[in-house]
């Protein structure tokens, strides 16, 4: 591909997402806060998304998403709503899988595992006011908290401080956080951070601004700190908005930047993002790099979500024939509530020295979310 | 994995050679028409396995050295994420900083063990990770396909090497200790074979001797300077064979004693490490590697601690038989169980387990010299025995660890 085409491929990609102006607080898989024109806090307790889910998200996942509703013959639904008392909440989600990757000139490998069960406690500690909110991935002999911290709510929700391991705000919030504009900027599930996160919600407005370490969690080595900031704009069937960070390191600095949007269109859901990265410190100096996402969601039937999505990533602008590519073909399906299965391909294109930049992918995932 | 022209080279079911690409494209645009985009990755063309130019120099062919790892390994697959202030785990293997990152460092993940131990592999929690034996976490990389085995064999070369820094400075400045296992200030459950110090340059072999590298235990008391320290005799000291920055005291052979150690390389004194050009160590620890103030001299002190059972008789009579058998099994010695299997003190211990018969199954021992699978003492201990209950009497029974202790003590020739 020519630097103009990946030129023109960046500036479609922001194109677009200037045609639909500005973010969405981050779901765990945003396209469902496109689709129906919701906030993420609406369904989850974190309201930047992902994690455990309100009463109203518990609901909506077991009357909105499944094929069929399974209850007993007459009886009336009797939703989860992860509410065990007035000052107790929980939930989880139950991840296996099994994925085949083909590598170019290497034996076809695959791996089948129950990967993770995550367990989400929320204890008010004043209802409405003050909350310790806990996110654990537990495996065995290996439980990893993702999330611990502490949450105080005010003027009726309109605006939250909350301190201690969270992830940062930053760009749609997709579950797969092998994705480039996951990968790339290093905000994922994988790399919580500690501080603090003030954030403010007014009409369809959505800002948050978190003030953390900038070590992904891990000890402070120097005292400078990292600045996630993301705005977004939430309408029915549309959405947009812009995110900034900035780790102010002393082996490096790294300023990232990105807007991104959602559009509803028929039975289709859009996600456009574009990140800009510019690294200081690297072995030859700054180098700037980007990724851009696009993915069309399909909910052909109840209960079925066919996703397709584009991916780009440009590791260093000043080096020529470096991009790399991936594409991913998803059917979700979600049967009865309380389950959910995921079949996909995704297929890499990189440069030919690297067989890994050419795999393909094909991945089998069950989610028992509750 | 590269021809002469740096073109890539394959084989296998899986073929993706050049003449394929066209029609791959082709493909990619079919799949793509639903998204109306088409693309196709980078032709690679003057570039590297990490998709850097040539000319920067990392088109190295695969060895086990640093430089080559750092090009054919990290480069292309790790530093997509491992990189910058927030590396996940703090783990940057950027090129110029990986050595700093991994060679003696603990992993965050597995805090017992080292992300690379100079000369052990197995003990590398580098390797754990490509190979997806580790005990935490996913195999890296991440949501990638593993690294080919042949790839990672290369790392495991290098590590059993010495895992060496990539060329290192002016041999005109004082040498300094860039890692050391075991960890500085660490705690271990056995006594380490090896004890290993590397260096960032170069060392005079002549100068690594029992009389500069050292290694002395407190006594017992934890205290060092009070007189009643034990210096540790080791099989031997010198320089590695194979990696002139490599100082190794072999242990082999030496009795663990629950105790805190201490290593001394000696930087002062009439005895010191010398460099190439005799300029002397730069030994001080100041809590993190490499060693050293900036000047020539000072000796590098650090300790660790050995805790937990070993496989000494002593050892197994203070973590076991006093506290746990001797309860019942307490004198006087005869054919009267439980007392008269007397396992109250080392000595009474010893008498009545090695090479005496059981009364329970007369044709096997309590502990048979270097057999432990038949010795009658393993089998009560792991519930295998023919006859009567598995000790200790209504549990809690002895964790797999503890048990392996006595095996060890045992194929090790029981001694008392």
């Amino acid at each position: 591909m020519t630097d103009r085409f990946s030129v023109f491929l960046g500036f479609a990609t922001i194109g677009l997402c200037a045609c639909l102006v500005v973010s969405a607080p981050a779901f765990a898989e945003p396209y469902l806060a496109v689709a129906k024109g919701m906030k993420c806090g609406l369904c989850h307790t974190s309201p930047t998304g992902g994690g455990k889910r309100t009463p109203y998200g518990n609901i909506f996942a077991q009357q909105e998403l499944p094929a069929k509703y399974l209850s007993r013959a007459g009886a009336a639904p009797n939703y989860w709503t992860g509410e065990i008392f007035k000052y107790l909440a929980v939930g989880g989600d139950l991840r296996g899988g099994w994925n085949q990757t083909s590598v170019p000139g290497q034996p076809t490998s695959s791996n089948a595992d129950l990967e993770e069960f995550l367990a989400y406690v929320e204890v008010r500690l004043i209802p409405r006011y003050l909350s310790l909110y806990l996110d654990w991935k537990l495996r065995p002999d290996d439980p990893v908290p993702r999330e611990e911290y502490l949450r105080l709510t005010l003027w009726s929700g309109r605006v939250y401080v909350r301190g201690g391991q969270f992830f940062l705000p930053y760009g749609l919030r997709i579950q797969d956080d092998s994705a480039f504009m996951r990968q790339i900027p290093g905000i994922n599930y994988n790399t919580p951070d500690t501080g603090w996160e003030i954030g403010l919600e007014h009409g369809d407005w959505s800002a948050q601004l978190a003030i953390t370490r900038g070590t992904a969690g891990g000890p402070e080595i120097d005292s400078g700190k990292q600045y996630s900031m993301r705005l977004s704009y939430v309408r029915p069937t549309w959405r947009a908005g812009g995110s900034f960070s900035f780790n102010d390191s002393s082996i490096g600095d790294r300023q990232m930047q990105n807007i991104f949007a959602g559009l509803k269109t028929g039975r289709i859901s859009w996600l456009v993002e574009f990140d800009y990265i510019i690294d200081d410190g690297t072995s030859t100096g700054r180098r700037s790099s980007w990724t851009s996402f696009i993915e069309a969601n399909f909910a052909a039937w109840r209960g079925h979500n066919f996703k397709l999505s584009y991916e780009y990533f440009d590791p260093d602008v000043d080096v020529s024939e470096n991009q790399q590519n991936r594409i991913s073909a998803v059917w979700e399906y979600f049967p009865i509530q309380f389950l959910q299965t995921r079949v996909g391909y995704r297929r890499y294109d990189g440069i030919p020295q690297n067989p890994a930049q050419n795999r393909d992918q094909l991945f089998i995932e069950l989610h028992v979310p509750f | 994995m590269l021809d002469s022209a740096g073109k890539q080279v394959v084989a296998g079911d899986n073929d993706m050679t050049q003449v394929t690409r066209p029609f791959r494209c082709r493909l990619l645009s079919v799949q793509l028409i639903s998204l109306t985009i088409v693309a196709c990755g980078g032709s690679g063309e003057g570039l590297d396995i990490s998709g850097r130019p040539i000319s920067e120099g990392g088109n190295l062919p695969l060895e086990p050295t640093l430089a080559s790892i750092q090009a054919n390994v990290f480069n292309p697959f790790c530093i997509t994420c491992h990189t910058g202030a927030a590396a996940p785990q703090g783990l940057r293997l950027d090129s110029g900083i990986s050595f700093a990152s991994l060679v003696g460092v603990p992993s965050r993940e597995a805090s017992s063990l080292l992300r690379v131990a100079p000369g052990m592999p197995e003990q590398s929690y580098l390797i754990h990770k490509l190979e997806g034996s580790a005990q935490v976490g996913e195999q890296m990389p991440l949501g990638g396909p593993p690294i080919p085995q042949a790839t990672i064999d290369f790392v495991r070369q290098w590590i059993i090497d010495g895992a060496l820094p990539e060329p290192g400075p002016d041999p005109d400045t004082p040498p300094v200790i860039v890692a050391l296992t075991p960890d500085p200030d660490g705690i271990v459950s056995t006594l380490p074979l090896q004890i290993l110090a590397s260096f960032d340059q170069d060392i005079d072999a002549s100068t690594i001797n029992v009389m500069t590298f050292e290694l002395i235990r407190s006594g017992g008391d934890d205290l060092f300077g009070n007189g009643n320290e034990e210096t540790v005799i080791p099989a031997s000291v010198g320089l590695s064979a194979i990696n002139s920055q490599l100082a190794v005291m072999d242990l082999t052979g030496v009795i663990p004693v629950e105790d805190r150690y201490r290593i001394i390389l000696r930087g002062d004194g009439p005895n010191v490490v010398l460099n190439m050009n005799g300029r002397a160590l730069d030994g001080e620890y100041l809590g993190a590697f490499p060693s050293g103030d900036g000047t020539d001299g000072g000796d590098f002190v650090v300790e660790f601690d050995l805790q937990g059972i070993q496989p000494t008789l002593q050892s197994i009579q203070d973590n076991v038989f006093t506290p746990v058998c001797a309860v019942c099994h307490s004198g006087p010695p005869g054919p009267i169980l439980p007392a008269g299997q007397d396992l109250s003190s080392a000595s009474a211990s010893f008498t009545s387990l090695v090479g005496i018969p059981s009364i329970e199954q007369p044709n096997i021992m309590r502990v048979a010299i270097n057999d432990a699978d038949n010795s009658y003492l393993i089998q009560k201990l792991e519930g295998s025995a023919a006859v009567g209950d598995r000790m200790p009497q209504g549990g809690p029974f002895l964790d797999q660890t503890t048990v392996d202790a006595i095996r060890a003590w045992i194929d090790s020739g029981a001694n008392p």
